[in-house]
C-alpha cells in the first residue's frame, strides 16, 4: 500500500504519470486512494442522484441488478423491490456496504465474477472515469454488458470535462489528478486514514434489501433514516462532514486548492462558499491540530502533508494561514461530450437509449443488443 | 453473502472457462436471517438459477429442503417459493471459502463478504 514519491499538488492538473503499467497506475492513484479515504468518502455519499434514483425506481419489481463500483452501496437500497448486488475494488468501501446489510463483494470491474447474462440491469456510477486508458474503459463497459442479458439496460455516469460547477477544469486536459483532503483526524492516529473505524459511518439511505424482520420490530426504518440523515446534515453544518456536491470531493478540498494554488482559481460564487466560510475556518484549525499526526505518518498511501501558503482569496482570509492535511490524488479521465457514447458503440453490443448531463457528469442508458 | 449470490458466481481466472461453476463451498459458517418475501423476485429467478447446482450446493451444506428438480408449476407453487426464499435469500454464508472445481482457485469469504479479486497474472 505505501507509495513513494507522492504527488504534491492538491489541485486538478495534468496527469503526467510516471513509467508504470496501467494496473500500477490505477492501484496507486485510484485503488489505494479509495482504501485510504473510504470512511470520509463514504460520509459524503448518501444522497442518490435523481437520474440514478429514477432509473432504479422504474425497474420492474423483482429485477436483478449489479452495481459495479458501488462504493458504500448508497444505490442498493433505493428500490427494495429489486435485488441488487454491489461490487467495488475497495474492500474498505465494501465493508461499509456489507455492514448496511447489502449484498456486496470485492472485485475488479474488468473481471467481474458473475455468470454471463445473469442480470436484468446494471449501473456503474462514477467508475469508468477511473480507468486509465480508452481500451480499459471500453473493456470495463464490455464486462458490464457481458453480465447483463440481451435487452437489459445499463446506466453509466462519468465525470464531464465541460463541468462548470465547483471545479473549472482546463478544457484541454482530460487526464487529471483530483485531490481528496482528509479533514478528520484518523482514529488510529499516525497510522493513516485506512484504519479509521467504519462505525462512525452515518447510515442514511442505507435501507438494506430484504429488511430483517427483527429489525423492523424494533424500529421504524424510515424514521431511522430521517434521523440519521438529520445527523449527517447536522454534521455537515458543523463542518464535520462535507456534503456531496459533484462526484468529487469536499468543499474543504476546494478551499485547500484555493489556498495552495499559486494564483489559483476562485469560485466564490459557488453556493457553498458563504455557508461554509466559518466552518472552513474551524476545519482548517482542526487540521492544524492534527497536522503532526499526519505529517509524521509515512504509511498513508499517496498522501502528502501539505503546507499551504498565505491565503489569497477573500472569503478565506480569516482562515489559519498555515495548514497541513493529507491530500490524496485520484486519477480521473474527464469525458468530453459524446465520448461515453463513442466508447459504448465501440463494443458493438449495445445501443444508446437515453443520454444526458447532470451534476457535472455525462450519463447514458444503454440497452444490450448482442451477446458475443 | 446469500446463497443466491453464490449461484451467480463463477471462477473468472484468465483461461478458466470450463467447469468453473459452481464454486465449491468449503469450511462454511451459515446464518439464517429473516427477510421479506418478494414473489416477483423469486419468479424472475426461476429461469436464472442453475437449479441443479443450487440443489447440489445445498446438499453439501446439509440443506435438504429443495426438491431435486424444480416443480413444473414453480412460479405459482407457494410452498416451493417459500422454500426457495428461505434457501436463497435468507441463508447467508458468513465465512468460508469458494474453490473453483477447475483451477482450484480459492475465494475467501469473511464477514459475509467474498473477495473475488484476482492477482494481476490471473486477470
Amino acid at each position: 500500500m505505501s507509495t513513494k514519491n507522492p504527488l504534491h499538488i492538491p489541485s486538478p492538473f495534468q496527469a503526467d504519470l510516471p513509467d508504470m503499467t496501467p494496473e500500477e497506475k490505477e492501484q496507486q492513484y485510484v485503488h489505494s486512494v479509495y482504501q485510504a479515504i473510504a470512511p470520509h468518502f463514504s460520509a459524503t455519499r448518501y444522497k442518490p442522484w435523481p437520474v440514478v434514483e429514477e432509473f432504479l425506481k422504474t425497474m420492474p419489481a423483482g429485477y436483478v441488478g449489479a452495481d459495479v463500483g458501488c462504493g458504500n452501496g448508497k444505490y442498493i437500497g433505493v428500490n427494495d423491490k429489486l435485488f441488487m448486488v454491489g461490487s467495488d475494488r475497495s474492500s474498505n468501501l465494501i465493508s461499509i456496504c456489507g455492514e448496511r446489510g447489502h449484498e456486496a463483494m470485492v472485485c475488479d470491474g474488468l473481471a467481474l465474477p458473475y455468470r454471463p447474462q445473469f442480470f436484468d440491469f446494471a449501473i456503474s456510477i462514477a467508475v469508468i472515469h477511473h480507468f486509465i486508458s480508452p481500451e480499459r474503459r471500453v473493456a470495463a463497459i464490455e464486462e458490464i454488458l457481458r453480465i447483463v442479458r440481451v435487452g437489459g439496460r445499463v446506466l453509466i455516469f462519468v465525470w464531464a470535462l465541460e463541468q462548470t460547477g465547483k471545479r473549472d477544469f482546463d478544457k484541454e486536459t482530460q487526464d487529471v489528478f483530483v485531490p481528496w483532503a482528509l479533514t478528520k483526524k484518523p482514529a488510529a492516529g499516525s497510522s493513516g486514514g485506512e484504519k479509521q473505524k467504519k462505525k462512525k459511518e452515518p447510515k442514511a439511505n442505507s435501507r438494506p434489501q430484504g429488511v430483517k424482520k427483527k429489525d423492523r420490530k424494533n424500529n421504524n426504518s424510515a424514521e431511522e433514516e430521517q434521523t440519521t440523515t438529520a445527523v449527517v446534515q447536522d454534521e455537515v453544518k458543523k463542518g464535520k462532514i462535507k456534503e456531496e456536491g459533484e462526484e468529487d470531493g469536499s468543499v474543504v478540498t476546494e478551499s485547500l486548492s484555493k489556498l495552495t494554488i499559486q494564483g489559483g482559481h476562485t469560485d466564490s460564487n459557488s453556493s457553498n462558499d458563504k455557508d461554509d466560510s466559518n466552518t472552513d475556518n474551524n476545519l482548517l484549525q482542526d487540521q492544524s491540530s492534527t497536522a503532526d499526526s499526519f505529517s509524521s505518518s509515512s504509511s498513508a498511501p499517496t498522501a502528502t502533508a501539505h503546507t499551504t501558503e498565505q491565503p489569497t482569496s477573500e472569503d478565506i482570509s480569516a482562515a489559519a494561514p498555515v495548514v497541513e492535511a493529507p491530500v490524496y490524488n485520484r486519477y480521473y479521465h474527464l469525458f468530453h461530450k459524446g465520448e461515453l457514447e463513442d466508447l459504448v458503440l465501440r463494443t458493438n453490443k449495445a445501443s444508446i437509449v437515453q443520454q444526458g448531463y447532470d451534476r457535472d457528469n455525462w450519463w447514458c442508458i444503454l440497452e444490450k443488443t448482442h451477446h458475443e | 453473502m446469500r446463497l443466491i449470490t453464490h449461484n451467480m458466481l463463477q471462477c473468472h481466472v484468465k483461461g478458466c472457462n470450463a467447469n468453473n461453476f459452481p464454486l465449491e463451498l468449503q469450511e462454511v459458517v451459515l446464518e439464517q436471517e429473516e427477510a421479506e418475501m418478494n414473489e416477483d423476485f423469486l419468479r424472475n429467478m426461476l429461469n436464472k438459477i442453475e437449479y441443479e447446482a443450487l440443489v447440489a450446493t445445498c446438499l453439501k451444506l446439509d440443506i435438504n429442503d429443495l426438491p431435486a428438480t424444480m416443480p413444473a408449476d414453480a412460479a405459482y407453487n407457494d410452498e416451493f417459493l417459500q422454500i426457495l426464499h428461505r434457501v436463497i435469500l435468507e441463508t447467508h454464508i458468513k465465512s468460508g471459502k469458494m474453490v473453483c472445481p477447475n483451477c482450484q482457485h480459492n475465494y475467501v469469504i469473511r464477514d459475509g463478504i467474498p473477495n473475488m479479486l484476482l492477482a494481476e497474472h490471473e486477470v
